[in-house]
C-alpha cells in the first residue's frame, strides 16, 4: 500500500499536464463503449531519463530546481552540437562529453564512432529522476542467488573461450550475438523503453482485443480483453513459451490493464534471462488528451529479489509514422562481425 | 594503399575502451582510423542501418568502393530525408574506422560534403533544390 500511495504520488508530479487540469480528463469511449486509447504514443520525450536513478537522489523520484536546470543546460549544449552544419570545434570528438564513442581513443584519432548522433532522437528535458519508480530508490532490486548462479553457469563456457580474453570479445557463431543484434526481439521491456530511435508505439482496439504495436523490431502484441473480472481471459498452456510471452487483458475503470506470462527460457528483460515464473503487468492510463501514463511492473522471483516498476508517459503525436523496422534485410552486422572475427584470429596465428 | 583513404594507423593506443553500442568493437577495427572522399554510387536504405556506397579514387586512377554506415532508415525519414536527399554523383567525405575484416566498410561520425557541411542536416545536401 505505501507504495501505492507512493506510486500515486510520483504520478501525480510527473503527470500530463504538469499544472492542475481546470477540469477533469473525461476518457472517451470506443463504439462498443471501452475507453478508447487509441492512436500513436511514441516514448521520444523520455529518451535520456535514466532508467534506474544515481543513487545520490535517494528516493527522491522528482528533480529539484536546480538538478532540472542541470538537465535543461545539458540538453541545449547536445543541441547545439547536433545542430552545427560543420564538422568544428564544437561538433569534434571530446572524451569529456560522455556519449557513445567519445572515448579517449577515439577522440586521439580525431573522430568519434558513428553513424553521426545527431540522427538520433533526444529527448526533453523532464523532471522525472529515473524511469523505475518503484523500489522508491529507483534502481533495480539485485538479482536472486538463484539467477546469479544461472547467469554465471550461462557465461562460464563462453569465458572458458579463448575468444573471450580478445577486444572485439566472441564471435564464433550467431549464437555469440545478442538477442537485438540477431533482430530477434528486443523483448518485451525494451520494445517500449525510450530509445535514440524506434520510439513509436501503437493502440488499436476492436471488441474484445487490444494490439499494441512498438517500432522497435516492429513487434506486435494482440492482446486479448477479458469480458468480466480481473485476467479472465486465460493464458495459453504453460507449455508454449514465446519471445514475448502471452499477454492477457482487462480494464479496471479507464485503465487498460496487460498480463504477460509464459515467456520463453531465453527472452530478456532488462538484459536479464527470466525465468517460467516472469509475470509483467502493464497499466495503460489515458491522464489527458495527448498523455498516456505506462506504468510496467515485473515480477519474477526467481530472477529479481522484489518486483520493480516503471512508469513515464507516452505523448501522442499525429504525425509520427510507424516504419516498419524489418531488421534482418540488411543487417550487415552479422556479417561483419563474425567476419571480423575470423580476420583477428587468423592475425593472430 | 592504392586508394585515396589514408589509412591513419594510430601511434599510440589505450586500453580498449568499453563500447556503449554493442557492434562497433565487433565489427570495426579502432586501429584502422580512415578518411575517405568519394562519389556516391547508391544508397542503401535498409534496415537496421541505411549504407553509403561511395567510389574512391586513388592517386593513380584506381577506383576503389567503400560502403559507409548510416543511422535507421526509419530516423532518416523522420528528419525529412529521402531517396532524393542524397543523388548518385554526390562527393562526400568521411573520416570513422575500418572494417575488422579488412574489407571496404566503414563507420564513423564525421560525413560531410566536401564543402565541410554535415550529411543530412537540415537543407545542408548542396544538390537538393530549394522548396
Amino acid at each position: 500500500m505505501r507504495n501505492c500511495v507512493f506510486l500515486l504520488l510520483v504520478a501525480a508530479t510527473l503527470g500530463a499536464g504538469q499544472t492542475p487540469a481546470a477540469k477533469p480528463w473525461t476518457t472517451p469511449k470506443t463504439p462498443w463503449g471501452d475507453p478508447d486509447l487509441q492512436g500513436v504514443w511514441p516514448g521520444t520525450d523520455l529518451v535520456g531519463t535514466p532508467l534506474q536513478r544515481d543513487p545520490s537522489l535517494g528516493t527522491r523520484a522528482v528533480l529539484t530546481d536546480q538538478e532540472f536546470a542541470q538537465r535543461v543546460e545539458r540538453s541545449k549544449k547536445q543541441a547545439d552540437v547536433d545542430s552545427q552544419e560543420t564538422v568544428n570545434e564544437v561538433t569534434k570528438c571530446d572524451p569529456t562529453r560522455g556519449g557513445l564513442g567519445n572515448t579517449q581513443t577515439t577522440c586521439s584519432n580525431g573522430v568519434s564512432i558513428g553513424p553521426p548522433l545527431y540522427w538520433d532522437d533526444r529527448g526533453k528535458p523532464n523532471r522525472q529522476a529515473s524511469l523505475v519508480v518503484d523500489p522508491p530508490d529507483g534502481r533495480i532490486p539485485p538479482l536472486t542467488p538463484e539467477a546469479q548462479k544461472a547467469a554465471a553457469d550461462r557465461a562460464a563456457p563462453r569465458r572458458a573461450r579463448p575468444c573471450a580474453r580478445t577486444a572485439g570479445g566472441c564471435h564464433d557463431s550467431w549464437e555469440d550475438e545478442s538477442l537485438w543484434d540477431r533482430c530477434i526481439t528486443r523483448g518485451l521491456l525494451g520494445s517500449i523503453l525510450p530509445s535514440t530511435y524506434n520510439d513509436g508505439n501503437q493502440i488499436v482496439q476492436a471488441p474484445g482485443v487490444v494490439v499494441l504495436r512498438n517500432e522497435m523490431i516492429h513487434e506486435t502484441r494482440i492482446i486479448p480483453l477479458s469480458s468480466g473480472g480481473p485476467i479472465g481471459s486465460p493464458h495459453v498452456s504453460s507449455a508454449i513459451r514465446t519471445w514475448m510471452g502471452d499477454s492477457r487483458g482487462h480494464w479496471e475503470g479507464n485503465t487498460l490493464v496487460v498480463e504477460t506470462t509464459n515467456f520463453n527460457d531465453r527472452t530478456q528483460l532488462n538484459n536479464a534471462t527470466v525465468s517460467d515464473a516472469a509475470r509483467v503487468v502493464e497499466r495503460f492510463t489515458r491522464t489527458g488528451e495527448n498523455t498516456l501514463e505506462y506504468r510496467v511492473t515485473i515480477e519474477d522471483p526467481k530472477t529479481w529479489t522484489k518486483p520493480w516498476t516503471i512508469q513515464f508517459p507516452l505523448k501522442r503525436d499525429a504525425e509520427y509514422r510507424l516504419y516498419e523496422y524489418a531488421c534482418h534485410e540488411g543487417n550487415y552486422y552479422m556479417y561483419n562481425a563474425l567476419t571480423g572475427a575470423r580476420a583477428e584470429e587468423k592475425r593472430a596465428q | 594503399m592504392r586508394v585515396i583513404a589514408r589509412l591513419m594507423i594510430a601511434a599510440f593506443l589505450f586500453a580498449i575502451p568499453v563500447w556503449a553500442h554493442h557492434s562497433f568493437a565487433a565489427e570495426f577495427d579502432i586501429k584502422k582510423p580512415v578518411k575517405l572522399e568519394g562519389t556516391v554510387t547508391k544508397m542503401e536504405w535498409i534496415n537496421p542501418h541505411a549504407w553509403i556506397h561511395i567510389d574512391v579514387k586513388g592517386p593513380d586512377g584506381k577506383i576503389t568502393s567503400w560502403m559507409v554506415e548510416g543511422g535507421t532508415p526509419n530516423i532518416l525519414l523522420r528528419r525529412g530525408f529521402t531517396k532524393q536527399s542524397l543523388e548518385v554523383g554526390t562527393v562526400v567525405v568521411v573520416e570513422g574506422y575500418q572494417a575488422k575484416n579488412g574489407e571496404n566498410r566503414a563507420n564513423g561520425s564525421n560525413i560531410t560534403f566536401t564543402d565541410g557541411k554535415r550529411l543530412f542536416l537540415g537543407g545542408s545536401n548542396p544538390n537538393e533544390q530549394p522548396q
